[in-house]
């Protein structure tokens, strides 16, 4: 039995959760991750979208926005920019950054991709909202 | 009784002050240990980082990143200004903004072209009154600065870093050294000197990670994290000294308001015991007239 898995959530202004889970499902940059206890020691870049945490038998859900996740002697941490429970999170605000990031004029390559990445947050919080 | 009733005048202005100043300090004492928490919170974030930046290192790579790379010759900077959007905290503006000048003068004098951010009312109203161009000025910086505001600041500078239009960045602020130490200072933020402060030596050194994607990507997003919360740490800092220096500051006035109605008091008793004394005399010296 390995030793029981413990997570902290931590943005730059909160350490938003410091608990043990028994498991847990994240994005990474290039998708999602699911980590159960014992896991090996790992260091990855985080994506945008919904982290799952399985803890005494019930779900919660959070957005999170980018970021680091580090595992490390039994316990995750991610370090991240911004994270919401998804409960929090508001469709019509989300309908609107999408409509802005959809408008938004992009000429140079460096907008392209802050205007794709900033589509990519709107998406992924409609689609978490939608799901609700 | 001319005298005696100015000093009364006096003696409840006084105590009004004492009031006020009385209620500022427990104000400030109560923002203090909200903005103390705050700092104590985001510490975590910084921690980590640094935490991770330290497993980075070894890894055996070479830490190169364009926000680390120290120009040959500083040309353009900018100076980001922290004040307060209120007085009556003692010292602490004019702490900050004898650095700020200093080290504007010091840039004159080797010929750097500065641009001056300012955050904050009332180092906007000093560089108003020398008449010192100011390239942007912030006053939504106040209680509790969110991240994602401080955020933005640090990706417009960054990018202006990157993109070789600015090859300084400096800030001027109070830091937070201890609740009865703070210090005014100009830090360089860019290039960036280290990675995350000091990285304490752990014991269980060598952890075999394995990196999603690769050790050099993650470095490559952890520079601009790591510089994104030294920014942030900066304005923390200003916003919990500005709560010392006000609580601080409060104290001494409302002790000060306490010494003077204590003497004004004593003035007022005296002022009072001698009108008495002479209203007796003259009432004595009357009835002497009377039967004399």
């Amino acid at each position: 039995m390995p030793a029981p898995l413990k997570l902290v959530l931590v943005t730059p202004e909160k350490t938003l959760i410091d608990q043990t889970v028994d498991a847990l499902r994240f994005p990474l940059f290039d998708g999602q991750i699911g980590i159960l206890p014992g896991r090996a020691p790992l260091l990855g870049r985080l994506g945008t979208g919904e982290l799952e945490i399985e803890a005494d038998g019930t779900k919660t859900s959070w957005f999170i926005d980018g970021g680091f996740a580090q595992m490390r002697g039994g316990v995750v941490s991610l370090l991240t920019n911004r994270a919401k429970p998804v409960s929090d999170l508001d469709p019509a605000q989300a309908k609107a950054d999408l409509e802005v990031a959809l408008s938004r004029p992009a000429t140079t390559e460096e907008q392209l991709a802050a205007r794709q990445r900033e589509q990519d947050r709107a998406r992924s919080v409609l689609a978490l909202v939608n799901r609700r | 009784m001319a005298k005696a009733r100015q000093i009364v005048k006096r003696l409840k202005a006084v105590k009004n002050i004492r009031k006020i100043t009385r209620t500022m300090e427990l104000i400030a004492t109560a923002r203090f240990k909200r903005a103390m928490d705050r700092a104590t919170e985001a510490a975590a974030y910084t921690r980590k980082l640094a935490e991770i930046v330290a497993d980075l290192s070894r890894a055996n790579l070479k830490f190169s990143h364009p926000l680390l790379d120290p120009r040959p010759e500083t040309k353009r900077s900018v100076l980001l200004v922290l004040t307060s959007n209120r007085g009556l905290c003692g010292g602490y503006n004019a702490g900050v903004l004898r650095q700020a000048t200093n080290q504007l003068a010091e840039s004159a004098r080797n010929g750097e072209e500065v641009e001056l951010e300012v955050s904050g009312k009332r180092g906007i109203s000093l560089f108003k009154f020398q008449k010192r161009p100011v390239e942007r000025s912030y006053t939504h910086f106040d209680d509790e600065v969110p991240f994602a505001a401080v955020e933005e600041l640090a990706s417009r500078y960054a990018a202006d870093f990157i993109a070789g239009r600015i090859d300084r960045l400096q800030v001027a602020y109070m830091q937070f050294k201890s609740a009865s130490k703070q210090v005014p200072v100009v830090e360089t933020l860019l290039p960036l000197g280290e990675l995350g402060g000091d990285v304490e030596a752990t014991a269980d050194a060598g952890v075999d990670y394995d990196f999603l994607p690769s050790a050099e990507e993650i470095l490559e997003e952890i520079v601009p994290a790591a510089f994104k919360a030294q920014v942030f740490k900066c304005f923390l800092d200003a916003t919990v000294s500005e709560h010392i220096s006000r609580m601080v500051a409060m104290k001494g006035a409302t002790e000060n308001a306490e010494e003077m109605i204590g003497i004004l008091s004593q003035q007022y008793n005296r002022a009072r015991q001698t009108q008495i004394t002479s209203e007796l005399a003259e009432i004595i010296g009357g009835v002497a007239a009377l039967e004399g």
